[in-house]
């Protein structure tokens, strides 16, 4: 204890967590400010008038109905592809589970642009303003969990038990209730209740696509606050969302316990060649769902970035580099490139710098007070981050609205869980005996950190900050409410773009995705190269 | 030992290196405000367009060039710019009009300022009291459905005639209009539609309407240029604008419009032009305002935006001859749509969402 007290990373750590608990805070009570107290006196009309409203009720209920029915469609078409994944060994299996993972590191709105692409004015068919694209997009966005999550079940269940309980007389089904249901189970639950949380909160998906008619609680936080100017209504909202999604995490929490994580699993299971028709369909089933969910929304973003009119051209492209009239956006797109890269590199490296040393400060306790807090910005929707952080920083004596550095702050809000639950399972395993060690041969506390448990997080600390910076990237719930008009950063960019659908800027929101798709594409190959294969994002 | 340090230093600068980049991003756009001594920021929403020739005049006269800043719908630019009053995005803010004027009250969003020369504005496009010292009226206009009259030709459908028609099956699943929740003419037709109905039953006429199969659309944009037939969708009769016919004849290359107004549909608007509190010029955005009302300006605002100037200026040849102006606009008066704006939104979306 004594010899914890001395040591001045320690002291780092407690003040980072409490920074995190800070920053979390502090938001959120400024929504709570804003709706008891809109003038100067406290009042609980806001709540009131929201809660007794008819349509309030009917917005949940469609925000629930909406998350369900997304999860059931991510779930129904992932599990197939997991279990075929997962037992089968055929040519481009790697490639297909890659190209299933690849949209949930895409930003959100870079889902709506390409699925409005497909289902809008200019695509195949005409969806706007209907739930479809919508459950398209979550289904496209989230595949990745169910694949990862139940797959790493899957591949966890052991061969020698199915084969001794075929031995011992179970039909195939019945070995599958009672041998595989029971261990995939947990995996099973938690892969649904993440996808529900996340359709749940899902917010420039439904913003590019719903045009304007589709909304849920997250898009209606928004609505209220930017466009009616109801900041009180917009508050009561995001406290209702606030406990909808602890309600969603505490069961993820109970139903997912037990499941197996992706980098738990040591041995390689034994796949076989599909060899029946039946096998080889399904092995072709998931193939072609892959590649239909995955990958065709992402080929249709680039084809578009590259019709100008009838024709193929680089025009959109090249008029990246000048402000367009009629489009809706004040400066040139390239400039939004500048920003966003600028604030996510700041952002990440405050993440980084918060998340390390808060990490460490709470790896001791495995589900302490301390782990919690770490997990609380998990918990607050981007929508009320973005509308505390202006309610709190946007109005003297603290008045950032006009800094730049107001979005690196917002986006790091939401980049601090990320490279938590990168570097904690790293810090947890490491061997206390090593500092142990390395305190007895005479290193200060100091020194200990810097050589021995350092080198052993960087790859996961690395890793944990290409997501953040990645999240970064592409965050816009919160971005949204804070960045400028002259300083959008690119998702902002593209969802100015994208409102007006008679602009001309609807090809330049479509080079600008896929710029942001290659930029994450770049982020995620220097990590993989510097920290090694990531197996863990996208399980839950 | 040395090399280990070296890392150190690496990690330092590179850190160092990223802040002072970031700042330099900073520093660059107080430049800008700094050098904006000849810059003079117009906030306003997408579909406006620079009356060029006035905006030279005003750059001669006062070497300052007017940048315009859109930010969206009517609706979005308000609400903008009230959630950064005192810190603002430009100097002048001009698109608040009639319905929103009150709302523009708030968060001590404007400085008080009346043009020298106000009295050329007529009374009754000015506002009074604390509304009326910080808003001064720029252009007036109807908001009225537009409708396709070749597509009814080909039909063989008689257009429909009054207000109350489009709530007839003959014209079931023709109507676009926009959502007063974003969209200003979307919010000046709602109150054209209370005017008309009274409390007790402009709901109803919505609930007809919606039984006839109208469409809500976020923006104008969105519902002129997407789904209006003239512009290639589906619809046609669209929520627009009196002016918007003469729009097809300067810019369709067309001997006459494509589009009639259905004047018994329309209501009032006029659109105001304030100074931003915290606005970077303050003096050279009240140079602006009183230029908004300016000869120069005003009359070249009917080809540039499709508006009537509220001073007395000649109107150009397509717009005498083809924009109508409905004789008795519907309307409320303003004291009405401030007491009554929030709650007939949210009844509205009740409604209608």
């Amino acid at each position: 204890m004594s010899r914890r007290s001395r040591d001045p990373v320690a002291a780092v750590g407690l003040v980072a967590v409490a920074v995190v608990a800070l920053a979390v805070a502090v938001p959120v009570l400024a929504v709570l400010w804003r709706t008891l107290r809109p003038e100067d006196s406290w009042t609980l009309e806001a709540f009131g008038r929201i809660l007794s409203s008819s349509r309030t009720w009917r917005l949940i209920g469609v925000t629930v109905a909406q998350a369900a029915a997304s999860c059931a469609v991510t779930m129904a078409v992932g599990v197939p592809v997991a279990w075929v994944l997962s037992r089968y060994r055929f040519p481009g299996r790697s490639a297909v589970r890659l190209a299933a993972t690849v949209p949930f590191v895409l930003p959100s709105v870079v889902i709506g642009s390409a699925f409005a692409s497909l289902l809008g004015p200019r695509g195949l068919v005409d969806l706007r303003a209907t739930w479809w694209p919508i459950l398209a997009a979550h289904l496209c966005f989230n595949l990745a969990v169910v694949v990862r999550t139940v797959g790493a079940g899957l591949d966890a269940v052991p061969a020698d038990l199915e084969s001794a309980g075929r031995l011992l007389g179970a039909t195939p089904p019945g070995v599958l209730r009672r041998v595989v249901l029971p261990t995939v189970a947990p995996a099973l639950w938690a892969a649904a209740v993440i996808v529900f949380l996340f359709c749940l909160t899902s917010f420039g998906v439904i913003v590019i696509l719903g045009g304007g008619r589709v909304s849920t609680v997250e898009v209606e936080i928004w609505t209220r606050a930017t466009r009616q100017f109801d900041l009180s209504g917009a508050g009561v909202l995001s406290m209702l969302q606030l406990l909808a999604v602890i309600a969603a995490l505490v069961a993820h929490a109970r139903l997912g316990r037990g499941a197996v994580r992706a980098t738990h699993v040591d041995a390689e299971p034994r796949r076989r060649r599909p060899t029946s028709g039946p096998q080889r369909l399904a092995v072709l089933g998931a193939v072609g769902a892959v590649a239909v969910v995955s990958v065709v929304p992402v080929l249709a973003l680039f084809e578009r970035s590259l019709r100008v009119g009838d024709r193929l051209g680089t025009d959109h492209w090249r008029n990246l580099g000048s402000a367009t009239a009629g489009t809706g956006l004040v400066v040139a797109p390239v400039r939004a490139v500048a920003t966003s890269v600028g604030a996510a590199t700041v952002a990440t490296l405050l993440s980084v710098l918060v998340a390390v040393p808060a990490a460490r400060a709470v790896r001791t306790r495995s589900g302490g007070w301390g782990d919690r807090v770490l997990l609380l910005p998990l918990g607050v929707s981007a929508t009320t981050i973005g509308l505390g952080l202006l309610l709190a920083v946007g109005r003297p004596p603290v008045d950032l609205r006009g800094s730049w550095w107001i979005v690196p702050l917002a986006q790091s809000l939401v980049a601090i869980p990320l490279v938590v639950r990168s570097v904690l399972p790293p810090l947890r395993t490491l061997p206390g005996n090593m500092l142990d060690s390395a305190a007895t041969l005479g290193a200060p506390p100091g020194a200990r950190w810097w050589r021995v448990e350092l080198p052993l997080v960087r790859r996961a600390a690395v890793a944990g900050a290409g997501l953040a910076l990645v999240a970064c990237l592409g965050e816009f719930g919160a971005t949204v409410f804070v960045a400028r008009a002259e300083r959008p950063t690119v998702p902002v960019a593209i969802s100015r773009l994208m409102s007006r659908p008679g602009g001309a800027g609807f090809g330049q929101a479509m080079a600008l995705s896929c710029v942001l798709v290659l930029l994450c594409a770049a982020v995620l190959f220097a990590v993989d190269r510097i920290a090694g294969g990531d197996e863990a994002a996208g399980t839950f | 030992m040395s090399r280990r340090h070296l890392r150190l230093i690496c990690a330092v600068a590179l850190s160092a290196l990223l802040v002072a980049a970031c700042g330099d991003d900073d520093g660059g756009s107080e430049g800008t405000s700094e050098a904006a001594s000849e810059k003079v920021v117009l906030l306003t929403y997408d579909s406006f367009a620079l009356p060029e020739e006035a905006a030279k005049e005003f750059e001669r006269l006062t070497g300052a060039t007017i940048e315009v800043r859109a930010t969206g719908d009517s609706g979005t630019l308000l609400t903008g710019a009230l959630l950064s009053a005192g810190a603002p995005e430009g100097d002048v803010i001009f698109g608040i009009d009639n319905t929103l004027a009150t709302r523009a009250l708030s968060e001590d969003l404007l400085e008080p300022f009346t043009p020298d020369s106000i009295d050329r504005v007529p009374e009754r496009y000015r506002l009074e009291g604390d509304a009326g010292e910080r808003l001064t009226p720029i252009d007036a206009g109807e908001v009225c459905v537009n409708l396709d009259r070749s597509w009814f030709a080909e039909k063989g459908l008689a257009p429909p005639a009054t207000l109350e028609s489009l709530t007839d099956p003959a014209y079931r699943d023709l109507l676009v209009v926009e959502s007063p929740v974003t969209s200003s003419p979307g919010l000046a037709f709602l109150l054209g539609t209370i005017d008309r109905y009274g409390e007790d039953g402009w709901q109803d006429y919505w609930r007809r309407l919606t039984a006839n199969g109208v469409r809500v659309r976020p923006s104008w944009d969105d519902a002129y240029y997407s789904d209006y037939t003239v512009s290639g969708g589906d619809r046609p009769l669209v929520l627009s604008y009196a002016s918007s016919p003469p729009v097809e004849v300067v810019f369709g290359e067309l001997e006459e419009p494509s589009s009639e107004v259905l004047l018994d549909s329309c209501a009032d608007q006029v659109e105001y032009a304030g100074v931003l509190r915290g606005a970077a010029n303050p003096e050279l955005a009240r140079r602006l305002v009183e230029f908004m009302i300016s000869e120069e300006w005003q009359s070249e605002l009917p080809l540039s935006n499709f508006v009537f100037p509220v001073v007395d200026v000649e109107l150009p040849e397509e717009f005498r001859r083809w924009a109508q102006r409905a004789e008795d606009p519907a309307g409320l008066p303003p004291e009405r749509i401030d007491a009554g704006r929030e709650r007939w939104i949210e009844q509205w979306r009740d409604l209608m969402e």
